[in-house]
């Protein structure tokens, strides 16, 4: 695989708005790696999410570049897919979970790989049981999980995540960040996943990414050097992770 | 399984109160309480029904209206479908045309049988245009409202599984809008059945429509009160049609009871 598998090189997207051309991100420069899980964090109103848009290609940089494997991307790339935060939009209400999880494959394979993939792709995420109820019969974790399968059976190189958990509550959270780590050292696929949660983004993250400002730039890139496999409770009194959210506290502008 | 069900949904005590009522009807009647010889208990009336079922021409009134109402409907269904389409995919036609569609949309569709009866005389084609006319909104309406409320994120997730616009449109958008488009369907169908009746009185004489007036002119009022009760079945047998068949083709598309 064509390391890294993203590349921007001062990429800015400046909406045309009715009162004039707004700025919402500008210079960004970044590289995600393969199997590399890459958190971007910052505050509301910096352009996080449509820096995740511009990196699936929904929203074409107005400056700049993004390369996907070295090619200038034009629109939404083979092998990068976005989970979207509001699951229940986002999901096909009107079909069964495994058919939903086929969404993505079932016009360019052929049926009996894409049922194997469905299969596997629940398996991972634990809903095999599942798979002949409606995405309304599932609880928040359940359906954002049913996404995050969807996704997966597409086998991307990249996933892009904007904010999946942030309408889950803690312990669903929690489960979900492990299962992450875990489809990660599986699957090889690079995240590249957006929170406004400085605690996840560095539980989750090999490196974050603050975005701040408006327009919105990265300010700062830090290495999280936590071992791995990371725990809920070990890794989050680890001194060196207090440390990191000190510093990434900091480079926000709190306190 | 699905029969099961079917019964277990039944509101039986709505049936029996639908029961009292028609007992306390015939009680009355027969009491001699209401002394009026144009209000004929259920027992008289399901009698009348029987003549006129013995004789064909219930059968054949019937099969005249439900062939007007499949005529007609089918024909709202096209035109409301395909323009509430139209509408709710383009904005720019919605802007031009929404004012002139809120003009015609209240007008009374009884109000163009004088029309009907000018072009076409007494006959099948001015009860379509009876029917026709005010079937055609509430199908526009919904589809134009159940494409254009669609929720934007599932283009948004065609787009990241690289679905061309046209698989945008036809794997998230029409099924997306699906509901709201059967629930135009129903109001439609509903309305196609009274309007139709009401252009068997004024405009065409055949049909359930004309049965009540004939038996009215007769002075039968047992029969005219049995034309009555089967427009009101055919009502409800109608509705229960449309629901059924939906429930067979989209089953996620049912209303959906609790969790």
């Amino acid at each position: 695989m064509l390391d890294p598998v993203f590349e921007c090189r001062s990429a800015s997207v400046t909406l045309a708005l009715r009162d004039g051309p707004r700025p919402i991100i500008a210079d960004i420069s970044l590289e995600v790696h393969s199997a590399e899980f890459l958190s971007i964090v910052g505050p509301s109103g910096t352009g996080k999410t449509t820096l995740l848009r511009m990196l699936g290609g929904l929203l074409q940089p107005t400056g700049g570049e993004v390369l996907v494997k070295g090619q200038v991307m034009t629109g939404p790339p083979e092998d990068v897919v976005i989970v979207f935060q509001d699951y229940a939009n986002a999901l096909l209400q009107w079909r069964t979970v495994a058919s939903n999880v086929s969404f993505g494959i079932e016009r360019v394979l052929p049926r009996k790989e894409c049922a194997d993939r469905v299969r596997q792709a629940l398996d991972l995420v634990g809903l095999l049981g599942r798979a002949e109820d409606y995405p309304w019969q599932l609880s928040g974790g359940m359906q954002q999980r049913v996404q995050i399968a969807r996704a997966l059976a597409l086998r991307p190189a990249v996933m892009l995540m904007d904010e999946p958990f942030a309408a889950l509550d803690a312990m669903t959270k929690a489960g979900l960040q492990d299962e992450l780590l875990r489809l990660r050292d599986q699957t090889k696929t690079s995240f590249v996943f957006i929170t406004h949660d400085i605690e996840e983004a560095t539980y989750l993250g090999d490196r974050v990414a603050v975005l701040n400002g408006s327009p919105g730039r990265i300010e700062q890139v830090v290495a999280i050097d936590l071992p791995f496999p990371r725990d809920q409770i070990a890794t989050r009194q680890l001194p060196e992770f207090l440390e990191y959210r000190y510093r990434l506290h900091k480079a926000i502008g709190h306190g | 399984m699905a029969s099961g069900r079917a019964v277990s949904r039944i509101n039986w005590p709505g049936l029996a109160v639908l029961a009292l009522v028609l007992l306390a009807w015939e009680a009355v009647v027969r009491a001699g309480v209401i002394d009026f010889e144009f209000f004929p208990a259920p027992s008289a009336i399901l009698a009348g029904g029987i003549e006129l079922a013995k004789d064909g021409i219930l059968l054949q009134d019937l099969l005249h209206t439900l062939l007007s109402i499949a005529i007609g409907w089918s024909i709202a269904m096209l035109i409301g479908i395909s323009v509430g389409l139209l509408l709710g995919f383009s904005p720019l036609v919605r802007r031009y045309s929404l004012a002139s569609i809120e003009v015609l949309r209240p007008m009374p569709g009884i109000a163009f049988a004088p029309l009907g009866l000018l072009l076409f005389g007494f006959s099948l084609q001015t009860e379509l245009v009876v029917t026709v006319l005010p079937t055609v909104w509430p199908v526009m309406i919904n589809t134009m409202g159940g494409i254009a409320n669609v929720q934007p994120r599932l283009a948004d997730v065609g787009r990241t599984f690289r679905l061309s616009r046209h698989e945008i449109i036809r794997h998230l958008l029409l099924p997306a809008a699906l509901p709201s488009i059967i629930v135009g369907a129903r109001i439609s169908l509903g309305l196609a059945l009274v309007m139709a009746i009401v252009a068997e009185i004024v405009g065409n004489p055949e049909g359930l429509g004309y049965g009540i007036v004939r038996e009215q002119q007769a002075l039968h009022p047992e029969a005219m009160f049995a034309y009555i009760a089967v427009v009101g079945v055919l009502g409800v047998i109608l509705n229960a049609g449309v629901l059924g068949l939906t429930s067979l083709l989209w089953p996620a598309t049912v209303p959906r009871r609790g969790m």
